[in-house]
């Protein structure tokens, strides 16, 4: 197995898992390399929509926020937030990909507070953001991030962004578009999807090495777990190179707390930019 | 119409859509004016404590930075639109600034990081009941400025249902009388002032926006005052040759030019953001004490005498060539002046 850090996992993995000649809504970080990397590999018709405006941009340099001049370069059109937003109301949007700070066992997703009080938070995060159109009006809507006990909760502290609320039919009585819904779920130790009768969480597939008592270890409610399981195979070789060579050489996404020496170096050394 | 259901925030904004109109009708008279000024007296003219503000911009991306400079000096306190924010309103309320927020998206900075300072007094503050949250996302926040620019007192959406955002918000529920299908309504948001940044503008207001719009062409038609800033003011003549502006005379109050006035935040094609800088910000607001952050304040905003003087001290020309040169990296270096 080729060695990789965490978010080349989960960005080679969720990207596997993409069909191709879909519109996708994707927020910046892991969501965004899944995508990318998806195009070179797979799914080259995947068109990529940003909340800010950006729809369809080159993007041979990937942006630090939704909204950067990167979502926008040669876009086919930069567009407003509500139009983009529309798009997703009218059903043009099949795919949303979204990171989270929590998620529970519905496929519910906070990003607003932590703790049992919204007026007095134990931690007050940003809010939900582009999430709440993104898994309210989506068709299928992916969550990726880090997997642990403390962010995969029975019911999360508040919903920022609707999974299936309480259960089966809940979306329908809440007055949701139908046949919407979160789909999958990727994090560092598996692939979860939601068992269709109960719409709870269900183990779908272990990462590689990644043990089923681990994964029930660092989960706070009692996953579905299917007879047969299957194990993700490991990145490949091509997979890892195309990522790291083509989809963000300069690392902005994948080491971006370091990502400034290394243009600085780039710039001041004379090399070019090739797309 | 029943309401089947609504939230609990409040409504921050009390302007209506008839108050608005009424605005509006005196305000066309002044369409075709020369509205050319320095930042200070736009300011003086438009801007008065407790004001609800519309910021243009998204996140750390065409931020009126220059504005903000001027602003944060003036101590005035707002309530605000909070629908991805970043740098502009973790400033405002670092500087006990903000009194009331719809809020989508405030107190992280994307892949950034997450400013911590803002966010502790964030809490503080909501405990003590000095910084009032209202709860919307970034599609009701659009749609609240659209229904204010369709001059309409509301809109039906379907999302925000179901969820706790939607407890939190100032939206009611309700069955579609056409449809029979259950929505939730949004009202209308109007402002006070809003201020955007953009890369050219005449002397009317007109203006165009290379890159992401956000929501600031809805912004500029539901503010009873706008504020324009602009990295250069163009010839009237330019824009009927086209492309047509994106932000019409009508509504516009001010049009002050201010090159380099995002920084330091990305003006699409012109400049990139300052990594640097904005880190400096970043790990000013870890001290759990405050004092790093106030002496960054300090340093960047109260001591410098002019928005030119705080772009010295960040490097002056050196960096924004450095920044200029960073935006042009990710296009090939393809030259994006060639739009201004």
């Amino acid at each position: 197995m080729v060695s990789c850090n965490r978010r080349e996992l989960l960005a080679v993995v969720a990207s596997r898992y993409l069909e191709d000649n879909h519109i996708v809504f994707a927020g910046t970080g892991l969501p965004l390399l899944a995508v990318m990397l998806a195009k070179r590999l797979r799914a080259p018709n995947l068109t990529l929509v940003f909340e800010a405006g950006g729809i369809a941009p080159a993007l041979p340099m990937l942006p630090l926020s939704v909204g950067d001049s990167r979502t926008t370069y040669r876009a086919i059109r930069t567009a407003s937030m509500s139009e983009v937003m529309e798009m997703a109301q009218q059903g043009l949007i099949t795919y949303a990909l979204l990171s989270a700070a929590q998620i529970d066992v519905y496929g519910n997703v906070n990003s607003t507070i932590l703790g049992r009080s919204y007026i007095q938070p134990e931690l007050r995060l940003p809010g939900s953001g582009g999430a709440n159109e993104m898994m309210s009006l989506c068709w299928k809507s992916w969550i990726i991030m880090e997997h642990d006990r403390k962010r995969f909760v029975d019911r999360v502290d508040f919903i920022s962004s609707p999974g299936y609320l309480r259960g089966p039919g809940w979306r329908e009585k809440a007055g949701l578009p139908a046949e919407t819904g979160p789909e999958l779920v990727f994090t560092d130790l598996g692939i979860f999807d939601f068992e269709p009768e109960s719409k709870r969480m269900r183990l779908r597939a272990t990462m590689p090495g990644v043990t089923v008592e681990k994964i029930m270890d660092q989960t706070g409610f009692s996953l579905i777990i299917p007879v047969s399981l299957r194990e993700e195979p490991p990145p490949a070789e091509e997979e890892l190179r195309v990522l790291r060579e083509e989809v963000d050489p300069w690392r902005v996404l994948l080491e971006p707390d370091n990502f400034l020496s290394r243009v600085k170096k780039k710039v001041q050394g004379g090399e070019t930019w090739v797309c | 119409m029943r309401i089947l259901d609504q939230g609990r925030g409040s409504i921050f904004s009390p302007i209506t859509p008839e108050d608005f109109r009424r605005h509006m009708r005196s305000k066309a008279q002044k369409a075709h004016t020369d509205k050319r000024m320095d930042l200070k007296t736009a300011i003086a003219e438009f801007v008065k404590p407790g004001n609800y503000l519309s910021i243009g911009g998204f996140s750390f991306v065409r931020l009126p930075m220059a504005f903000l400079w001027e602003v944060l000096r003036q101590g005035y306190v707002f309530k605000m639109a909070g629908g991805s924010r970043s740098l502009d309103f973790n400033m405002l309320l670092d500087n006990n600034m903000v009194e009331a927020v719809d809020a989508s998206y405030i107190l992280g900075m994307e892949t950034l990081g997450i400013p911590y300072h803002a966010r502790r007094l964030a809490e503080r503050k909501e405990i003590r009941g000095e910084l009032k949250i209202c709860e919307w996302s970034n599609g009701t926040m659009a749609w609240r400025h659209k229904a204010a620019a369709m001059g309409v007192p509301f809109l039906p959406v379907k999302s925000l249902l179901g969820s706790d955002t939607f407890k939190y918000s100032g939206a009611k529920k309700v069955k579609c009388p056409f449809t029979g299908e259950e929505v939730a309504l949004v009202p209308a948001l109007y402002s006070d002032v809003a201020v955007i940044h953009v890369h050219k503008a005449d002397m009317y207001g007109n203006c165009q926006i290379y890159g992401m719009l956000g929501d600031d062409i809805e912004k500029a038609k539901s503010a009873r005052h706008v504020i324009i800033t602009t990295e250069k003011i163009v010839d009237a003549e330019e824009f009927r040759r086209g492309p047509s502006p994106v932000i019409t005379q009508f509504y516009v109050d001010a049009v002050v030019e201010v090159p380099y006035g995002a920084y330091p935040t990305n003006m699409p094609g012109l400049y990139y953001l300052d990594l640097e800088h904005l880190k400096e910000y970043l790990a000013a607001s870890k001290d759990p004490h405050g004092k790093k952050i106030r002496a960054y304040y300090q340093k960047y905003f109260f001591n410098p005498i002019s928005f030119q003087n705080f772009l010295d001290l960040n490097g002056g020309m050196a960096t924004l060539e450095r920044l200029r040169k960073l935006e042009q990296l990710h296009n090939g270096g393809e030259n994006t002046d060639g739009f201004l």
